[in-house]
């Protein structure tokens, strides 16, 4: 295997949710909202919705209120299509957003209130990013931190750097295997792993079975 | 201390509680509440004190004085804020003022970060030493998502003189001028409500409540109240029965100063009438590690409240490892990620057709544990709460408008 020149130390992010006191309790008030909050609020909405580290119905906080308590299914799931990550800005989240809600209010103008205490509510986070103490040199190394730090962690290099880093941005850990390790079949690997279709801890498990792979195929001298 | 913690709290909680203690070390963080003993606060704050200390915060909890009228008063309060009605005159208001003015002259309001739990000490904001560089942050630990209006705008004429505000849910936020985080409850692994329990500490507690072990047990721990719905859950294991056999328990504190739970404690056992299967027991308040016992010796766990704060009790039993049911009302749904950590419902029959599932599919039951648990570990530990607190003063003493802190 291939030695590395420069580690990868493990971070992770933790995240205190914020309220903005603003609230709407239709799908009207949810479309008025949604163009006038801040940047933040939409993005703790939408790329933010991994860190809760489970996986339900639908992929951003809009599509679950919109499948969950307006009970408007095709809504939720065109919601749910609008794909946080490959879009190029805060900005073009909010107008894919408004879009399907707009187009959703052509065809039924009327929507109806969600019962009390089921209103969406606009938040948005402050986070703290620090490092664990676990650094890398190796895939050997790795894969032990791998199983050893929190979902958090998870979350920040696998989610997050997708914020983080902007447009077109990956994974740090697939940027590390192949700016760092040059193994790039591996790197490809892992960003094959679709972030929209895990629970954190599955994240987790699906990197260390291609890893573990690799490692096996590396020691057998079949890797590439 | 927070050694103590290490292998059961996440381990980057803990990091993270060291790295902002280290950051804010030397400097003073003051509590204070109304009260030393008794209740959720007190019992994190009897935790949390000696915790910082050891981690060379200089933290300190100070209690407000008040008489049986200034505390009638402060329950009223709390009975408003949760959505009952109440009647207040202008001469109350005063008073309850006046009482936090004369605490004011024996409290040390002098520190870096001052937390200020609950409606009763609220008003002490306006004898905040003058100096910019301290934070106040004011804790509401109750429901006040539908609030008497005249009350809570009482309340927030204090609240809004604050640096921040702290909600426990987010539908309990307001809109204030203020900032307003979310942080919410937790339990201590480590309490004796929690803690590990060897078998012959359940077994001890079995015999000596006769607790027969001989069918599956569905459990409900809550005060006789209707908001905890005992009736309906009585209802929901006689549609079990049907097809299923079990014991239901149905664990509830001693409640002698309280007139309503006492004529709703004799409804319930009147409901229950001769069932042999239906075991109720009143436990004095402070029989933690008996109602610890009673929770890991069941198999199912229900809180089928209809109204409720937070409703820790669910994840007291997740973290017990419990399948749990809960009403989708106040805190629970946060803690119940429905299908994944235990089952939300919203009626009788739902209670009822989820505890026939876990009873008919161990195995789900088992799961359902076992990621309720690990859910309660990430989301719901006292060691999270800390957390929270010491990073929304390191967060709030840093100067902009920053959203994202590198430590």
């Amino acid at each position: 295997m291939a030695k590395a020149s420069k580690y990868f130390e493990f971070k992770q992010c933790v995240s205190i949710v914020k309220a903005t006191g603003q609230q709407a309790k239709n799908l009207k008030e949810l479309r008025k909202l949604i163009a006038s909050v801040g940047d933040e609020s939409i993005l703790h909405h939408t790329h933010q919705y991994f860190i809760k580290g489970h996986m339900l119905d639908y992929t951003n906080d809009f599509s679950q209120w919109a499948g969950e308590y307006l009970e408007e299914r095709a809504l939720a799931e065109r919601l749910t299509s609008i794909d946080p990550y490959t879009l190029k800005s805060i900005t073009a989240v909010r107008k894919e957003l408004i879009r399907e809600i707009d187009a959703f209010l052509d065809a039924f103008p009327e929507p109806r209130d969600v019962t009390s205490g089921n209103e969406f509510y606009f938040n948005e986070t402050i986070n703290l990013v620090f490092p664990v103490g676990v650094k890398t040199k190796n895939l050997a190394e790795f894969l032990v931190a791998l199983e050893h730090v929190d979902s958090g962690s998870i979350y920040y290099h696998f989610y997050d750097s997708r914020i983080r880093l902007g447009e077109g941005a990956v994974d740090d850990f697939s940027r590390w295997i192949e700016h760092t390790l040059g193994r790039k079949n591996l790197a490809d690997s892992i960003r094959a792993i679709d972030p929209f279709m895990h629970s954190i801890e599955s994240i987790r498990s699906h990197i260390k079975n291609v890893v573990e792979e690799y490692v096996r195929a590396d020691m057998e001298g079949v890797a590439t | 201390m927070i050694r103590q913690y290490s292998g059961i709290a996440p381990k980057g909680d803990l990091q993270l509680i060291q790295n902002l203690c280290r950051k804010l070390k030397g400097k003073s963080f003051l509590h204070i509440n109304s009260t030393r003993e008794g209740g959720g606060v007190a019992e994190i704050l009897n935790r949390m004190i000696p915790l910082l200390q050891d981690l060379s915060i200089d933290a300190r909890w100070e209690v407000i004085e008040g008489d049986a009228r200034f505390f009638d008063f402060t329950k009223k309060v709390h009975n408003a804020l949760q959505g009952n009605k109440e009647a207040f005159t202008k001469k109350m208001w005063d008073y309850y003022y006046e009482v936090n003015k004369r605490n004011r002259k024996n409290l040390n309001l002098v520190a870096d970060a001052v937390l200020i739990h609950d409606p009763q000490p609220a008003p002490l904001i306006d004898y905040r030493p003058r100096s910019k560089k301290t934070i106040w942050m004011w804790r509401c630990h109750i429901d006040i998502s539908n609030p008497m209006q005249g009350c809570w705008s009482n309340l927030k004429k204090h609240i809004v003189k604050y640096d921040t505000a702290i909600f426990s849910v987010t539908k309990f936020s307001k809109s204030l001028p203020i900032h307003e985080y979310i942080v919410t409850p937790s339990i201590d692994p480590l309490s004796d409500k929690n803690r590990d329990l060897t078998v012959e500490e359940i077994n001890e507690v079995a015999d000596r409540f006769n607790i027969p072990r001989d069918k599956p047990i569905i459990l409900q721990v809550s005060r006789f109240d209707r908001f905890k719905d005992p009736i309906g859950v009585i209802n929901a294991y006689k549609i079990v029965k049907n097809y299923n056999d079990c014991r239901l328990i149905l664990v509830g504190s001693s409640a002698t100063d309280d007139p309503e739970g006492e004529a709703i404690l004799n409804e319930v056992r009147d409901y229950a009438s001769d069932d042999p299967d239906i075991l109720i027991l009143l436990l004095p308040p402070d029989h933690h590690t008996e109602i610890n016992a009673i929770q890991r010796m069941s198999d199912i766990i229900l809180q089928k409240s209809i109204k409720e704060g937070f409703g820790l009790t669910v994840s007291e039993a997740m973290w017990k490892e419990k399948p749990v049911i809960g009403g989708a009302v106040g805190g629970i749904p946060l803690q119940i990620v429905h299908g994944v950590t235990g089952f939300v419902v919203y009626s009788v029959e739902g209670a009822a057709y989820r505890i026939r599932q876990y009873l008919n599919n161990p195995e789900l039951a088992k799961e359902m544990g076992r990621t309720g648990k690990e859910y309660v570990r990430n989301n719901f530990l006292l060691t999270r709460q800390i957390r929270d607190y010491l990073s929304l003063w390191y967060c709030s003493s840093v100067r902009g408008n920053k959203k994202v802190f590198e430590l």
